[in-house]
C-alpha cells in the first residue's frame, strides 16, 4: 500500500463523519460519503478497509467474576495493611494533616467476617442482629446507625465515636463542630475516619473544587500546603497554576460530585443520581412511578460496587431497587 | 469525563487514598487478568504476577509520576512484568537470545460474539480466521476490539508506532473482509 493510501486511511479513521457512514448512521454523512466514493472510485479498497476497521469484531469478554475480584482485592488489601501496621498508628495527633479517608456524612461499610478480634470487657456495649433483621440505633453522641442483618457493632462505654463493626451498617454521623470530634469505624480490613461534616468536591479536568457546608476539614494540596476550611467556603486549586482560590458561596446550592470512590449528593433528585449510575455502570433505570424520580438524596454513596451503591440509595430514599440483568427498577418501599 | 476522572483517580491513588486504589483495582483487574492469560497461557503465574503488580503500584505510588493514560500505562507495565517473569521461567527452553515476546493470543469460540457487523461470516469461520492471523496482528485485534483501546493506546502497549498498528490492523481486517466476501458469493451461489 502506498503512502498516500496510508495517509487516507489514517484520515478516514479520524473522521467522525466517515465513522458515521461506516456505521450506517446520519443521513447527511451517508449521502456525503456515497457521493465521495462515486467521485473517487480508485479509493474503494482503502474505503472498504477503513470501514472494516471501524466495524471491527465483537467479542464477548471472558473476565474473572466479581467474587474472584473481591477475593483478590482482599489479598492485596491485607498485604498493604500489614505494611501500614509498621507506620505510626496514633493518627489522632497528626491526623489533621491528612485528607480524611472518608468524610461523607453517610458511610456504608461492608466487611468480611474472618479474623475479627476484640478484647472484651464488661464496659463494652454490643448491638447485634440476626439474619434478615434490620435495626435502627441512635448512639449516645447522636449518630444514627442502621444495622443490617447478621451484623454487630461494639464500642467502649463513653467512646461511642470509636466503633468496631462486623457485617454491614449504615451511619449518619452527627457532627460535633465545636470539637471537630472524629468518628472512627474499625473493621478487620480497615479503619474509617469520618469527620461529622458535609462538604463537596468537584474535580474538572484542570482543577479541584471543594465546598464545605458544615463542620471543618483539612485539605492537603499536591504542593504540600495544608488548608483548614470553614463552612460556606469554596476552595479551588489547580496543580497547573499551583494557586488556591478561596471564596464564599451560598451553601443552599444543590450539587453532586464524585470523590474518593464516593458519590456525594446535596439535595439532588433521585433521577439525577440515577443518571450518574447509568453513566458509570452502563445500566438502565426504570421507575415504577414518576414521583420517585423527584425523591431527594443528601449524603454519600459509595460507587465502587453497584450493589453497595444500590443499598445505600435504597436506605437514603426509602425505596426498593430491583437489580435484574442490566436494569434497575425503582419502587416504593412498602415495608415501612 | 472518563479521562478527567481517571486522572483524578490516579491523583487520589498517588496520595495514598485506598478507595481510589480500590476503584482502579476493580476496574483494571479483570481486563489485565484476561490479557495476562492471553499472552502467558499460564493462569496461576498471571494471577501471582498481577497481585504483586498491584501491591507494587501501591507501595511505589509516590514514584510513579503523573500518568497521561492510566489504561495503557497499566497494560504496558503489567505486560513487561509478566513477560520478565515468563522469561525467567523459560530460560532453559529458550532458543538462542531471542527474547520471548509473549505467546500468541488464542481466541476461544465463546469469546466471539454471536452478532457481528460482518454478517456473512459465521462465528466458527470468524474464530478460525482470527486464530490464523499472525501473532502481532492477533494482538492488535485483541487490544483494539477486545480491550476497546484506541490506536494510540494499542501502539503504547505494543511499543510500536501508530502507523505500524494501523498497517497491522488493516492487514488483519482485509483478510477477514476478503473471506467474508468469498463467503457471501458462495452463499449466493448455493441459493441458485
Amino acid at each position: 500500500m502506498g503512502t498516500d493510501e496510508q495517509k487516507l486511511l489514517g484520515k478516514l479513521l479520524d473522521d467522525a463523519s466517515f465513522i458515521n457512514w461506516a456505521k450506517n448512521k446520519n443521513k447527511n454523512d451517508l449521502e456525503y460519503w456515497n457521493n465521495w466514493i462515486g467521485d473517487h472510485p480508485q479509493n474503494i479498497e482503502v474505503i472498504e478497509n477503513a470501514k472494516a476497521i471501524v466495524s471491527g469484531i465483537r467479542f464477548t469478554e471472558q473476565l474473572p467474576n466479581e467474587k474472584k475480584i473481591s477475593r483478590e482485592w482482599a489479598k492485596v488489601l491485607a498485604h498493604i495493611e500489614d505494611k501500614r501496621e509498621f507506620e505510626p498508628q496514633k493518627s489522632g495527633k497528626n491526623g489533621k494533616n491528612k485528607i480524611p479517608l472518608a468524610a461523607a456524612a453517610i458511610v456504608l461499610i461492608l466487611i468480611s467476617w474472618s479474623g475479627f478480634r476484640l478484647f472484651e470487657n464488661f464496659s463494652t456495649t454490643v448491638h447485634k442482629t440476626g439474619y434478615g433483621e434490620i435495626i435502627d440505633l441512635k448512639l449516645p453522641d447522636g449518630t444514627s446507625v442502621v444495622l443490617n442483618g447478621n451484623s454487630e457493632i461494639r464500642y467502649e462505654k463513653n467512646r461511642s465515636r470509636d466503633i468496631h463493626l462486623k457485617g454491614e451498617a449504615y451511619f449518619k454521623v452527627k457532627p460535633v463542630p465545636s470539637t471537630n470530634a472524629k468518628f472512627w469505624v474499625h473493621t478487620d480490613d480497615l479503619k474509617v475516619e469520618v469527620l461529622g461534616t458535609r462538604f463537596h468536591v468537584n474535580t474538572r479536568k484542570e482543577k479541584t473544587k471543594v465546598v464545605l457546608d458544615e463542620g471543618s476539614i483539612h485539605l492537603e494540596f499536591i504542593n504540600g500546603e495544608v488548608k483548614k476550611m470553614v463552612p460556606g467556603e469554596i476552595v479551588s486549586f489547580s496543580k497547573y497554576n499551583d494557586k488556591a482560590v478561596h471564596k464564599k458561596v451560598a451553601v443552599s446550592t444543590p450539587y453532586a460530585f464524585w470523590k474518593d470512590g464516593t458519590y456525594t449528593f446535596n439535595e439532588i433528585p433521585l433521577g439525577e443520581v440515577m443518571q450518574n449510575l447509568e453513566y458509570t455502570y452502563g445500566i438502565e433505570v426504570k421507575y415504577e412511578s414518576d414521583k420517585l424520580e423527584g425523591y431527594i438524596i443528601t449524603g454519600g454513596v459509595p460507587n465502587q460496587n453497584l450493589d453497595i451503591c444500590i443499598t445505600a440509595i435504597e436506605r437514603a430514599t426509602n425505596t426498593r431497587i430491583i437489580h435484574k440483568n442490566n436494569t434497575l427498577l425503582i419502587q416504593e418501599n412498602l415495608n415501612n | 469525563m472518563e479521562i478527567a476522572s481517571e486522572e483524578y483517580l490516579w491523583y487520589f491513588f498517588k496520595n495514598g487514598d485506598v478507595n481510589a486504589f480500590r476503584t482502579l483495582f476493580e476496574k483494571y483487574y479483570p481486563p489485565l487478568h484476561a490479557y495476562g492469560i492471553k499472552i502467558s497461557h499460564a493462569p496461576e503465574l498471571t494471577e501471582d504476577c498481577l497481585q504483586n503488580f498491584f501491591i507494587y503500584l501501591y507501595e511505589n505510588r509516590a514514584d510513579l509520576g503523573d500518568v497521561k493514560n492510566v489504561k495503557s500505562y497499566l497494560f504496558i507495565s503489567f505486560k513487561r512484568r509478566l513477560l520478565k517473569k515468563l522469561q525467567g521461567r523459560n530460560t532453559r527452553t529458550r532458543i538462542g537470545d531471542t527474547p520471548i515476546l509473549g505467546l500468541p493470543v488464542v481466541f476461544s469460540l465463546e469469546e466471539i460474539a454471536e452478532t457481528q457487523q460482518v454478517r456473512s461470516l459465521c462465528t466458527e469461520t470468524l474464530h478460525t480466521l482470527l486464530n490464523r492471523l499472525p501473532p502481532r496482528e492477533k494482538e492488535v485485534v485483541y487490544l483494539k476490539y477486545y480491550c476497546e483501546m484506541n490506536i494510540t493506546e494499542v501502539s503504547e502497549v505494543m511499543e510500536i508506532t501508530y502507523q505500524s498498528v494501523l498497517n497491522m490492523l488493516q492487514k488483519a481486517m482485509k483478510k477477514l473482509r476478503k473471506e467474508s466476501e468469498n463467503q457471501l458469493i458462495i452463499n449466493i451461489l448455493k441459493k441458485h
